[in-house]
């Protein structure tokens, strides 16, 4: 047989120098290219839907929407709440009502859309605000009156009155994210997923649905840039799985799921940094009150005293998150030390033999995640307790976020939802997606109170801590007495990134993909 | 008498004398006594949570450890064999029983016809079993039900084809031929003369199948698009145990292990049935 290897080298020998050689390589585990400052791959929880700063739907995507269309400010990331500028040179607030800005000068948009402007400022603002838009975030501009353009790269943005989350909840978002008037106007509808006129740090280069986002490095920014070439984000629902993502070296940054921190943070692996960060979000048990079967209020208090609140957060995050007792977390004005009803078995028996309903059935939806799944499983089981049965129904996150969408063809039939809300600093961004106008867009109790309209338009104005506390309390004491909601947990957020990666995180722990940089 | 008795249980000893059949029946029996003894083999109720002895390890207290909830495995997983034998067994014979209906209507049927259910097969086919399973959860929610119709959709075609290609052969043989001249209508013809003649190879193979449907019970499970918590399912403990695989492997390791030896048992048992039966496809596939 005719010897095809090289000198003594035997075929035996050569495959055992592979298998060797195979074994070594998969020995070290495989680091993503971040060491180099070219590429950073992190994880999104969900894919992106909506580009569009007055149409987004999700965390994942606002960060990505502040990386590819200038705002005018972002959060300042680290431990401390407040804001950077990126495409402004300066922004204050003259008066109550007046804020003053003036543009970098040579900012652009890709696609032959010429420079940023302060007319585009104007468009971009009002756009949102605009109720004929229908922008789910319009609230974030409510009391804007208009953006009055100065010259060029200078304006002032008029408000109609004292807006005290504009600097904490709304410049600081994507609603200050500047878009091409021209390039809006000719295109006569909102972005989807291919952004035209991009014009920050980074540009989107390529998308492909549920596998992987790129941005790339503009390379016309001017000013402070990206980190990275590249930033590579892939979506994975379940932080289990990016958790093996990440220890298999596929990703430099995840958030990790809270029953995970304690482990990982006594045995972390090699070469990673994990962060425990106080969130801000909040997790509950959304009741809907035009549901047929929900619509007796004492049936749905029944379910308020049926679930131990308790043993649901610890089974679900074993033991690392705390109980909530409201939309706003520890800290904020507004935040509560107890809900108005207890966990009483006996107390939701009578109730439902008041009203008739023994033997109920129920379903409850929930994101396909390993936590949800446990929390329903425990909350399946109190209410089993009491006489009710629940069917749970575990649904993808593109079915997930539009169940109780007005939209839609389920918000009817929606009954029991278990959701998590992301939050601002501010608690005027938890009250705003449970009033009348978010019915059938983000309020999907379908809970329809005007006194807590009033009251939420109140604490928009009101800058004393004392008078916002008390108008929060009493606005989450409405909807506890709605019976539309148990409140579960604020979490805690858990993170985890490689040690050659210095990563942008606002003190909640949420990402600012262009704060990234090399370590 | 006798002889007529050691005829029957000629086929069985054949099986016992082959080492992998022998095994493959021990497994087979194994898993479908646990399954029916699951009521008086658990201790505990199987979907009962005590998060208070959340995530203990295999004990004589419980068998093979809890979940994250607390649920005694063993118990979960005997009863998990349930849902696995009752999907798997249901949904096969389901197969078998449209499956050899359309195929017979195929090749015995006119040529248009045959074309059409061709197109038709093929066109179910060409479905990934996962986007096939997604579209139809995603139109009517995850259940047992779902499940079933997958792998009956999944299944069929295969079937079909089989029976439509021997029944092709067969259509024209003189036996057939003798009956329709006899005055024998279509359905006796196919009923009496050509179903029996087909049937056998599809049994085996149907038991093959088993395994197959088992995983993807499991699999839809796992994903969260099969049978609905807090019903055990092998494929749920599974997805329980994947979220602290590293700290808690036995969860894993109770909902993998009887996949396993489900999946060896029935196919030791299928290959075996398959040589001794047929033993022109011995050594194949």
């Amino acid at each position: 047989m005719t010897n095809y290897l090289p000198g003594d080298l035997s075929r035996r020998s050569f495959l055992a120098a592979m298998g060797a050689f195979g074994a070594a390589s998969m020995a070290v585990p495989r680091m993503a290219l971040s060491q180099d400052g070219t590429v950073l791959t992190v994880r999104s929880y969900s894919d992106l839907q909506v580009l569009d700063p007055a149409y987004r739907l999700s965390l994942p995507e606002d960060d990505i929407i502040r990386s590819i269309f200038a705002p005018l400010v972002i959060p300042q990331p680290g431990d401390v709440w407040g804001w950077k500028p990126v495409a402004v040179d300066s922004i204050e607030q003259l008066d109550d009502t007046t804020v003053a800005f003036t543009l970098k000068d040579n900012i652009g948009f890709t696609d032959g859309y010429g420079q940023m402007t302060a007319d585009d400022v104007k468009f971009s603002i009002e756009r949102m605000a605009d109720p004929a838009n229908e922008s789910p975030y319009a609230g974030d501009w409510a009391a804007l009156k208009e953006v009055e353009v100065k010259d060029r790269l200078s304006g002032l943005i008029h408000l109609k009155n004292k807006f005290v989350p504009l600097w904490t909840t709304t410049l600081p978002t994507p609603a200050a994210c500047i878009l091409s008037r021209k390039a809006m106007e000719e295109m006569g509808d909102k972005i989807t997923t291919e952004p035209v006129a991009q014009s920050g740090q980074y540009l989107l280069a390529d998308w492909q649905p549920k596998q992987k986002t790129i941005l790339r490095r503009n390379p016309d920014w001017a000013h402070e840039p990206g980190g990275y070439e590249e930033i590579h984000i892939i979506p994975i629902e379940d932080p289990a799985t990016a958790e093996r993502g990440f220890e298999a070296g596929d990703l430099d940054y995840t958030w990790t799921s809270v029953s995970s921190l304690p482990r990982l943070k006594e045995n972390p692996p090699a070469g990673a940094v994990v962060l425990e960060k106080p969130s801000l979000a909040y997790v509950w048990l959304g009741l809907n009150q035009d549901n047929p079967a929900l619509q007796d209020i004492r049936i749905r208090r029944a379910i308020q005293h049926a679930i131990d609140r308790q043993t649901v957060v610890d089974a679900a995050y074993f033991g690392a998150a705390g109980v909530a007792n409201g939309i706003i977390a520890p800290g904020l004005p507004g935040s509560r030390d107890a809900v108005t009803y207890d966990y009483d078995p006996d107390k939701a028996r009578a109730l439902l033999a008041e009203a008739g309903a023994e033997g109920l059935t129920v379903t409850l939806d929930i994101l396909n995640q390993s936590e949800r799944l446990t929390a329903a499983q425990v909350i399946q089981a109190n209410l089993a307790d009491v006489g009710i049965n629940c069917e749970i129904k575990q649904n993808d996150s593109g079915t997930f976020w539009t169940l109780g969408s007005k939209d839609g063809d389920y918000f009817m039939d929606l009954q029991l939802v278990l959701s998590r809300f992301s939050m601002q600093p501010d608690p005027s961004w938890a009250s705003v997606w449970f009033t009348p106008e978010q019915v059938g867009v983000w309020n999907w109790e379908r809970f329809d109170n005007a006194e807590y309209k009033a009251l939420h338009d109140q604490g928009l104005v009101e800058d004393a801590f004392a008078a916002r506390d008390e108008i929060y309390k009493k606005m989450q004491a409405l909807m506890d007495e709605s019976g539309c909601y148990v409140f579960l947990t604020h979490e805690v957020v858990g993170a985890i990134h490689r040690d050659t990666v210095q990563p942008g995180l606002k003190p909640n722990g949420e990402s600012l993909y262009s704060e990234f940089k090399p370590a | 008498m006798s002889a007529a008795v050691s005829d029957a249980w000629r086929p069985v000893r054949r099986l016992l004398a082959e080492p992998l059949g022998a095994l493959g029946i021990a497994l087979v029996l194994l898993v479908i006594g646990g399954a029916v003894l699951a009521d008086w083999l658990s201790v505990y109720e199987p979907s009962r949570i005590s998060p208070r002895d959340r995530f203990q390890g295999p004990s004589w207290t419980h068998l093979l450890g809890t979940d994250q909830l607390g649920r005694d495995l063993f118990s979960r997983v005997l009863h998990g064999g349930r849902i696995a034998l009752s999907v798997a067994l249901f949904s096969t014979a389901a197969s078998l029983a449209i499956g050899v209906v359309l195929g017979l209507i195929a090749g015995y049927g006119p040529r248009w016809l045959d074309n059409l259910m061709l197109l038709l097969f093929d066109s179910i086919k060409s479905f990934p079993t996962v986007m096939l399973a997604l579209a139809l959860v995603t139109l009517f929610g995850p259940s047992l039900t779902a499940v079933v119709v997958v792998v009956v959709l999944v299944n069929v075609p295969g079937y079909a084809r089989i029976i439509r290609t021997q029944t092709l052969a067969l259509k024209e043989s003189e036996f057939v031929t003798a009956a329709q001249s006899m005055g024998a209508g279509t359905a006796r013809v196919l009923r009496v003369h050509i179903m029996p003649n087909v049937i056998g190879p599809l049994l085996i193979l149907a038991s093959m199948d088993i395994p197959v449907v088992i995983a993807i019970e499991a699999g839809m499970s796992f994903l969260g698009l099969g049978v609905r918590p807090p019903t055990p399912s092998w494929g749920a403990i599974l997805n329980d145990g994947f979220t602290a695989i590293r700290d808690t492997p036995w969860i894993v390791i109770a909902g993998g292990l009887p996949i396993i030896l489900t999946t060896l048992g029935f196919t030791f048992l299928g290959e075996t049935l398959r040589d001794v039966f047929d033993p022109r496809l011995k050594g194949r596939g």
